[in-house]
């Protein structure tokens, strides 16, 4: 009864006020904004998947069609891309392109999605650099500073809506001195707080939840219901953290302004500067290598492999027997010569890529132990892990992408060492990726920790607040 | 010293036992005792810190006694507040009520916290034109209403909520002569009804007038009490002059 009374009026008080009607209004215009970001980012990703897949089927068909022409006496279009010649075919003009659908619910958040790479043209010399490279040119800029998406919104935005809407949602009432003719009436202040943070709740998160929700049904991407919940259940408890914190500074029995200024440095510092300073920390602690280092120690594996490939492929022989069956000893040609020297580069820069992995992974692991500082880093993990755009599901795809580039260099380097030509019949047999999705309940593994601590921090400021509430008297 | 049951018959509404109040050094209320019945007006009159506001606050339980028992209906405040407060009803020196509302809408809200449910559009207009407000003004939004109509809005409010007792914090103070009468003639109707009431007030004329006890404190005590049937304007005055002169 108390809830419905106090639902009733507040709706009644949010008629009334206009500034408060055009703040919600204007989040609902930043709200839909940040899906139209998602969204067209993620067209933008299915466009350039369509497309390498499309290339993919294309290069196919030209070889078939050429090697058809050549087998029937032609000649190949040009010496240098013959597609008999297996470094053609599995070389770059031969590449398959790797791709990773965008996640399930991206059009909520574009996490590392443009960061990450979401497709590899995978050919015999893909190696671990390779991996690492971002084939899109993105504005540092953004990169920088994040898309504008709905997961900046619920991170950044949401917080101050939420303290905005609550940081008197009791001191107002002491102010106004209305606190008094309320606690002389047969209700609890607890309910009466709970009532009207409930109101708020269901104005704030309402509208983020139904933002969502109908982005996701209008581009089809709804197919998740356990991520969807996920990402609801993040959204939820984040916002609540922030009602149950401003609840219990209200509860400190002071004035609306410094409720105000406090929560307001409680946003500050939670969601602005304690992510920087661990950022920085793992920057500082845990350097990556500089990409450029990478690149010269490639250019001189290189060349260095150039004028040693005799040698290199005995070595290589020695290391991998199973691919010396056919290979001239006395004799090689040129295409073995090349890939022993390619083989050398890739070993060479597998030690760079290593060390720059390491580094990364350290990174990672100071970030992921000291998130738990701030219910922002807890619940952007939680909500860009959900979305299918985070670090976890972008390293299963590199993985995969990993053992299809393996597989392709078994198909191809045999024939390279041994000098073989393709032939129109082994078309068929050239491997091609298929994504395998990580399993649907590896997100919710690992997002149970972040999204626990979460839980128990709304629970603890919750209960804090509860206690405070229950020493408020109507002479405060 | 006469008490509230012995003269009107009825077991007490509100009472004190050597009710007591401290903040930190400062004793501002020592051992009070006191008894209000059915129909019964009863004054607090005394000086600003004689503990008159202290004593509401403790039967609304808006602050913890140090010492003693408030009573409502024979139950204890400090172990009964949901009980006791639907048998009060409160109406502070200064009604505030949510200026973005019409006062309809404030009496409403009150009503239903007070436990009345939905009273209707009809019913509480009616409480609102009883509680002396032009009817043209109950859907008018409580920021355009002047102090007395506001007062009148906290009426209704206690007039809806059908309470046994009503507890007055200096009602009539920044009242006009006018709006300072009819708000004694809604709190005689009241006491028609059978509510008790307690008022902290420093209008003596007003004490003599609505009352049917008076006490005079100070510092935190109960100096006399007096029943306004047997003594005029001017020794209420004199009595209570005597008092603060001690």
């Amino acid at each position: 009864m108390t809830a419905r009374t106090v639902l009733r009026k507040e709706w009644r008080l949010l008629r009334a006020d206009r500034a408060l009607r055009i703040a919600l209004g204007l989040f609902g215009v930043l709200l839909v904004y940040a899906l139209a970001n998602g969204v067209v980012w993620t067209r933008f990703q299915e466009r350039n998947i369509e497309s390498a897949q499309t290339q993919n089927v294309e290069r196919a068909a030209g070889f078939a069609e050429e090697l058809a022409h050549i087998e029937a006496g032609g000649e190949p279009a040009s010496q240098f891309a013959d597609p008999r010649s297996p470094f053609v075919m599995g070389g770059s003009s031969g590449s398959h392109t790797a791709t990773l659908e965008p996640g399930p619910l991206s059009v909520l958040a574009v996490g590392q999605s443009d960061l990450l790479p979401y497709y590899y043209d995978v050919n015999i010399y893909t190696n671990e650099s390779t991996l690492q490279q971002n084939g899109e040119v993105e504005n540092p800029v953004n990169l920088m500073a994040g898309r504008f998406d709905l997961t900046f919104v619920v991170v950044y935005l949401l917080p101050l809506l939420v303290l905005a809407l609550s940081f008197n949602v009791l001191s107002a009432e002491r102010e106004r001195g209305t606190l008094a003719l309320t606690l002389s009436q047969p209700v609890r202040v607890r309910s009466i707080v709970a009532a009207k943070l409930a109101f708020r709740a269901m104005l704030a998160v309402g509208l983020v939840l139904a933002v969502a929700v109908v982005g996701l049904l209008a581009t089809g991407g709804a197919g998740s219901p356990g991520r969807m919940l996920l990402w609801c259940g993040a959204v939820v408890a984040y916002a609540l953290f922030w009602f149950a914190l401003a609840a219990w500074v209200n509860t400190l029995r002071r004035t609306s302004a410094w409720n105000a200024t406090v929560l307001v440095g409680a946003w500050l510092v939670l969601v602005v500067v304690l992510p920087a300073a661990i950022n920085i920390a793992a920057d500082l602690l845990h350097p990556l290598p500089s990409r450029v280092e990478m690149i010269t120690v490639q250019r001189e594996a290189s060349n260095e492999a150039v004028n040693s490939r005799s040698e290199l492929l005995a070595r290589y022989l020695e290391d991998h027997p199973e691919m010396a069956e056919g290979v001239v000893a006395d004799d090689p040609g040129f295409g073995a010569l090349s890939w022993a020297a390619t083989d050398a580069v890739n070993q060479q820069v597998e030690v760079v890529t290593a060390e720059h992995d390491a580094r990364r992974a350290e990174q990672i692991r100071l970030v992921r132990r000291y998130r738990y500082l701030s219910p922002a880093l807890l619940a952007q993990d939680v909500i860009i892990d959900a979305a299918g755009t985070g670090d976890a599901r972008y390293a299963h795809f590199r993985d995969q992408v990993r053992v299809f580039a393996e597989e392709w260099r078994e198909f191809f380097v045999p024939a390279i060492l041994a000098d073989e030509q393709m032939t129109a019949s082994v078309l068929p047999q050239v491997p091609t990726y298929r994504a395998v999705e990580e399993d649907p309940g590896d997100a919710a593994r690992r997002t149970a920790a972040p999204l626990t601590v979460l839980g128990g921090l709304v629970l603890l400021v919750g209960m804090g607040a509860g206690v405070g509430l229950g020493r408020v008297r109507g002479a405060d | 010293m006469q008490n509230g049951e012995s003269r009107a018959g009825h077991a007490p509404l509100l009472e004190a036992r050597g009710l007591s109040k401290n903040y930190g050094d400062t004793r501002a209320l020592d051992g009070l005792d006191l008894t209000i019945a059915p129909g019964e007006v009863y004054c607090l009159l005394g000086p600003n810190g004689a503990g008159k506001t202290t004593t509401i606050n403790l039967f609304l339980g808006f602050v913890a006694p140090s010492g003693g028992q408030a009573l409502v209906s024979g139950l204890d405040v400090a172990t009964h507040d949901r009980e006791t407060k639907q048998r009060l009803a409160y109406i502070p020196e200064q009604v505030m009520l949510y200026r973005n509302l019409s006062g309809l809408e404030n009496l409403e809200y009150f009503a239903a916290l007070g436990g009345r449910g939905s009273l209707g559009r009809e019913r509480l207009t009616e409480i609102l034109v009883e509680a002396g407000l032009e009817r043209d003004a109950v859907d008018r939004r409580v920021s355009e209403y002047s102090k007395g109509m506001r007062q009148k809005v906290g009426i209704a409010i206690a007039i809806a909520k059908e309470a046994d007792a009503l507890l007055l914090d200096e009602p009539t103070s920044g009242l006009d002569p006018k709006a300072s009468n009819e708000f004694s003639a809604l709190v005689e109707r009241l006491r028609g009804r059978g509510v008790g009431v307690l008022m902290a007030t420093h209008d003596l004329f007003r004490a003599k007038d609505t009352g049917t006890r008076v006490g005079i404190m100070r510092y935190g005590r109960l100096v006399t009490e007096l029943s306004t049937d047997e003594i005029g304007h001017a020794d209420l005055e004199r009595i209570y002059l005597e008092h603060m002169h001690d």
